[in-house]
């Protein structure tokens, strides 16, 4: 390592040992160095004037910096006391956040058990609400069925003709046997339907119909006209179409489309339960 | 006997009058103090091995306090200043700590 030894000691000399060695400024040494060169006899008098204001402004730099820093201290110590309330409320809030993150997702909870249980429910009422309107004629309906043709004896006399009292014998028959939706020559049958005699015609729903009488029921192909000879009245229609001697035929129907009844509008009826037309009425009253 | 006189007013002076430091200096105001204390530490050694010399002490202690707080002041500007003011204080401790050990040596003889 010839070339390192070539190199001056300030610079191979660790930066520690360098720091530590030279802690005493260099210059006092070299100025009193220099003084011995030039004869240590013209000593001056120690003036030390100067070097004693520097320590005066030493002493104030300490003590400026001291009251200083005790200033900031009382302005850090309210600062840090402030913060500290802050992080109390904050964590207080959390807190209260939290809990009521658990209430909302226990009522959360709550509402979609209930939501569940009211879907449920409503698919119930909806299928009834079906069955209902099936029943009541709200809509057109389709399906297989069985078709009744009825007409009278052509030879007959004026008792051997249909009467009301036949189609609704033969009806009646019908909605025992299962029949879900029935129509007499494009007249839907409802609960509140009519079969009357007015004169010589029939009048299904207040409209008069001409013979023949078409008579068609959605149901069960399999089993709707084996049902309705079985029932009490199916058995008296056709034993009375016999000894009257109607014409009849029956036979079932892949597809049957029976339009839907005429609606009457509702007059008295009003929406809503019991307890809030209550309501209702209370208010208005008040206003 | 009168650099303790210095001192003792300026301490005095210092709590006396509480000077407002101006809020753009405070933060340099401690590593100045730092870099003071070094000085004189150095100036007692220097006085107690015979070779204390007012011109120099004095040079040294303006220009310790200066520097230190250039060298913080050029860290803040960069961004770097906690760290250089941690080095300043390093190195400045490091001589402190020496000088003080020669002061001590010089007193008790230990």
């Amino acid at each position: 390592m010839a070339e390192d030894r070539s190199l001056p000691e300030h610079v191979t000399t660790p930066l520690l040992s360098l720091i530590t060695q030279q802690a005493l400024e260099e210059d006092y040494r070299s100025v009193a160095e220099r003084r011995l060169r030039e004869g240590g006899a013209q000593e001056r008098p120690p003036s030390r004037a100067v070097a004693a204001v520097v320590i005066a402004v030493f002493g104030i730099l300490i003590s400026v910096a001291a009251v200083q820093n005790s200033r900031n201290e009382e302005v850090e110590t309210a600062g840090r006391t402030t913060l500290i309330a802050r992080i109390g409320e904050a964590r207080n809030d959390l807190e209260d956040r939290q809990a009521r993150i658990a209430d909302l997702t226990r009522e959360n909870r709550q509402l979609t058990d209930s939501l569940a249980e009211l879907g449920t429910v409503r698919v119930q009422a909806v299928s009834r609400l079906r069955g209902l309107q099936v029943v009541a004629g709200y809509f057109p309906a389709a399906g297989e069925g069985v078709r009744v043709v009825v007409n009278d004896n052509p030879i007959g006399d004026a008792v051997q003709r249909v009467t009301d009292a036949d189609l609704a014998m033969l009806v009646d028959g019908l909605w025992e046997a299962g029949a879900e939706a029935i129509a007499i020559n494009d007249q839907r049958l409802n609960p509140l339907g009519s079969i009357r005699n007015v004169g010589l015609a029939v009048h299904v729903n207040t409209v008069p119909l001409t013979p023949p009488y078409v008579v068609r029921a959605i149901g069960d192909t399999r089993t709707l006209q084996a049902d309705l000879l079985n029932t009490t009245h199916g058995a008296q229609f056709f034993s009375l179409a016999d000894q009257l001697g109607f014409e009849y035929s029956m036979d079932n129907v892949s597809e049957l489309e029976l339009p839907a009844a005429r609606q009457r509008p509702l007059s008295s009826v009003e929406s809503g339960t019991a307890e809030q037309r209550r309501d209702r009425g209370a208010e208005e009253e008040e206003s | 006997m009168i650099a303790a006189l210095g001192l003792l007013v300026g301490i005095l002076l210092g709590l006396v009058f509480q000077p407002d430091v101006p809020l753009s200096l405070e933060p340099y105001l401690p590593i100045a103090v730092v870099a003071a204390l070094d000085a004189v530490f150095g100036g007692l050694r220097a006085y107690l091995d015979g070779i204390f010399d007012d011109k120099v002490f004095v040079v040294s202690f303006l220009s310790n306090v200066f520097i230190a707080a250039s060298i913080v002041y050029l860290g803040d500007q960069l961004g770097v200043g906690g760290q250089l003011t941690t080095g300043v204080i390093v190195v400045l401790g490091i001589r402190i700590f020496s000088n003080v050990a020669a002061i001590r040596r010089h007193l008790f003889h230990a």
